[in-house]
């Protein structure tokens, strides 16, 4: 018995050694074209300085406005039943399937509608612009935010909303005293990986926004625009200052974890 | 107090109701029922919390049927207890005193008598309710749902992950509360011992319908339904013909056995029935003692055929001479050991008149035949 756990530990250990090989061979691998010389005199760029400074600000904002439709919605989907909810949950979650190329398709056809129509000559135009932007990565991460909040709220016991109820607090106030701080491990997690999500957007960005140096080129656009013209340095900046956003973002996710376990 | 007028509530495929009661000032009601027989949606549809289909809920006079639940004053102890994990143990305590606003030194002095009455204050000062013991979380909760003085508690099987001795300890502490705060109390619960030790007016339900209210005594001897019979442990349950009414109104009745048994309104000469007594009711008559007059009907030799073992008793499992019908005649161990009965035995069993109930079988009350299954 004990050498055949052995070998179950081993099967299971081993893809996620070479997993683990797999990632860091990726990353040590920009160490051939890295330098730290090279790195300083590319963030004294100006264009990469406003890819940074939009990237983080369309993100915030995006993720932000997402995070902020979210929590409702997944309330909703966690708690009530309403007619055609199957088909609602489902219809969500179609940002996740759907390649962030055709989702900006579909955003800017959506523009060509009296809707868009509208909203253009009010002076909301997509392309070359932050609103753009932030349109393109809040359509993309929405979803991931609704998924990830319907299954914090789903873990919360209805019971205690109940038990509040019964207290005194009426149904928002159950929500903001009890449903809210119980939730609160699941929805920092939901704003962080919705913002790192963000972050990272490119297709729909792309397809909406476009990638106009200094206006709406954001880290990964100006890593696809340096790498079409075969300017390795300035990929391999973006790419280490991606890099360090995620690992922050993954350390920032697990800090807040284990406190609030 | 609250008075509850023909409500009917459904769940999914499952139907409550229609329910009819009627609870006074500082009373306490259990109402018993097994798994899955709508004691809590009952529950919910009085707070408020499930709107009803159809029907009235009073509270002191006032028609509450379409009031929100935090307008009530109705405090809740469901079965996993929903302290919340977020507030230390005064945070918990305090948290319905706090939503409501109540006047802090009234709150004051009522913390400090319920910290006395359930024997709190070394751990008010706790800072995680998740490291309280059971009884320590039951004790909080309970504090918790009497500190905003409601006008009813509710109490949702609020003992069942407890051990016996902590269970009762909370339970003696229940009927203290009771009767020292004067709350009114409706208490659900599918444990018999604890609905029969605390209601002073108890209600069974099964399948959604309260099928009998009335006094403990009522309910333990003269069940009003046969699924109320069955499921309150009675054993000795006999399909009975009426061969004849007698003048004083008691029942000659026939089938596998012959038995004398109490009358009732409307009986009738071959009317079929279900008799049935409580296997601790039946008596063992020893042999060569004289016998009082209450004991000389219903006598019968037997032979035992199967001897149970529980915790404190054990059943004699007794098949009456000239018939296929068993009895089970259940004994105290003391006494089990002084008459040091075998397999094969032979002895006399009474089956007391005065202990047999009895349920037209053409009643509502007789739901499903002797066999249908709870």
């Amino acid at each position: 018995m004990p050498q055949r756990d052995t070998v179950f530990k081993i099967t299971m250990l081993l893809p996620l050694i070479i997993l683990t090989s797999y990632f860091l061979l990726l990353v040590g691998s920009q160490s051939a074209f890295f330098s730290l010389s090279g790195f300083i005199e590319q963030l004294s760029q100006s264009d990469i300085r406003s890819a940074i400074t939009l990237s983080l600000v369309a993100a915030t904002l995006s993720s932000g406005v997402a995070v902020g439709v979210a929590i409702p919605s997944a309330y909703a989907l966690a708690r009530f039943d309403f007619p055609c909810k199957r088909l609602v949950d489902t219809f969500i979650d179609l940002p996740m399937v759907l390649t962030p190329i055709a989702l900006g398709t579909l955003i800017l056809m959506s523009w060509n509608t009296a809707i868009g129509r509208t909203l253009s000559s009010i002076g909301l135009t997509l392309p070359f612009t932050l609103a753009g932007v932030i349109l393109a990565q809040f359509t993309v991460v929405v979803a991931i935010s609704v998924r990830m909040l319907k299954a914090t709220f789903e873990q919360v016991n209805p019971r205690q909303e109940q038990v509040a109820r019964l207290l005194g607090c009426s149904a928002f106030g159950g929500f903001i005293h009890v449903t809210l701080p119980l939730a609160k491990r699941g929805i920092l997690a939901a704003i962080i990986l919705t913002w790192a999500r963000a972050v990272g957007e490119f297709g729909a960005t792309v397809m909406v926004a476009g990638t106009a140096k200094g206006q709406t080129a954001t880290l990964p656009s100006s890593i696809y625009l340096a790498m079409s013209v075969a300017d390795l340095p300035r990929a391999v900046t973006l790419v280490v200052i991606l890099i360090g956003i995620s690992l922050l973002v993954l350390f920032g996710v697990r800090m807040v974890l284990e406190r609030n376990r | 107090m609250i008075r509850i007028d023909k409500l009917i509530a459904q769940r999914g495929d499952f139907s409550l109701g229609p329910i009819d009661l009627d609870l006074g000032n500082s009373s306490y009601l259990t109402v018993l029922g097994p798994s899955g027989s709508g004691k809590t949606l009952f529950l919910e549809t009085c707070m408020g919390l499930i709107a009803p289909k159809s029907g009235r809920v009073w509270l002191d006079g006032q028609d509450v049927t379409r009031i929100a639940p935090e307008q009530r004053h109705i405090s809740y102890l469901p079965q996993d207890l929903a302290l919340f994990p977020h507030l230390d143990v005064r945070e918990n305590i305090l948290f319905g005193a706090k939503r409501r606003q109540l006047d802090k030194d009234l709150t004051g002095s009522r913390l400090v008598s319920l910290l006395d009455l359930l024997d709190l204050h070394g751990i008010i000062d706790r800072k995680e309710v998740g490291t309280l013991s059971g009884g320590e979380k039951q004790r909080v909760a309970l504090a918790r749902a009497l500190l905003p003085k409601p006008r009813l508690l509710f109490l949702d099987e609020p003992f069942s992950a407890l051990d016996a001795k902590i269970k009762r300890q909370l339970q003696i502490k229940l009927r203290e509360i009771n009767q020292q705060l004067g709350v009114t109390i409706l208490h659900v619960t599918h444990d018999q011992e604890e609905a029969f030790m605390l209601g002073e007016q108890m209600a069974v339900m099964i399948r959604g319908q309260l099928r009998q209210l009335g006094a403990r005594d009522d309910i333990y001897y003269r069940p009003a339904t046969l699924d109320v019979a069955r499921f309150l442990r009675n054993q000795n349950i006999f399909d009975m013909t009426i061969e004849e009414v007698l003048p004083d109104g008691s029942l000659q009745l026939g089938q596998a056995i012959r038995l004398s048994a109490p009358g009732y309104a409307g009986a009738e000469k071959g009317q079929r029935l279900a008799a049935g007594i409580r296997s601790e009711e039946v008596v063992i008559i020893r042999p060569n003692k004289p016998i009082g007059p209450e004991l000389q009907a219903n006598l019968f030799e037997a032979a035992v055929s199967d001897i149970l073992a529980f915790g404190g008793t054990h059943t004699l499992c007794v098949k009456l001479n000239g018939s296929d019908v068993t009895v089970d005649v259940e004994l105290p161990n003391c006494a089990m050991r002084d008459l040091g009965y075998a397999i094969g035995d032979t002895l006399r069993v009474c089956l007391r008149k005065r202990s047999l109930w009895t349920l037209p079988r053409d009643n509502a009350a007789f739901k499903g035949g002797l066999d249908d299954p709870l």
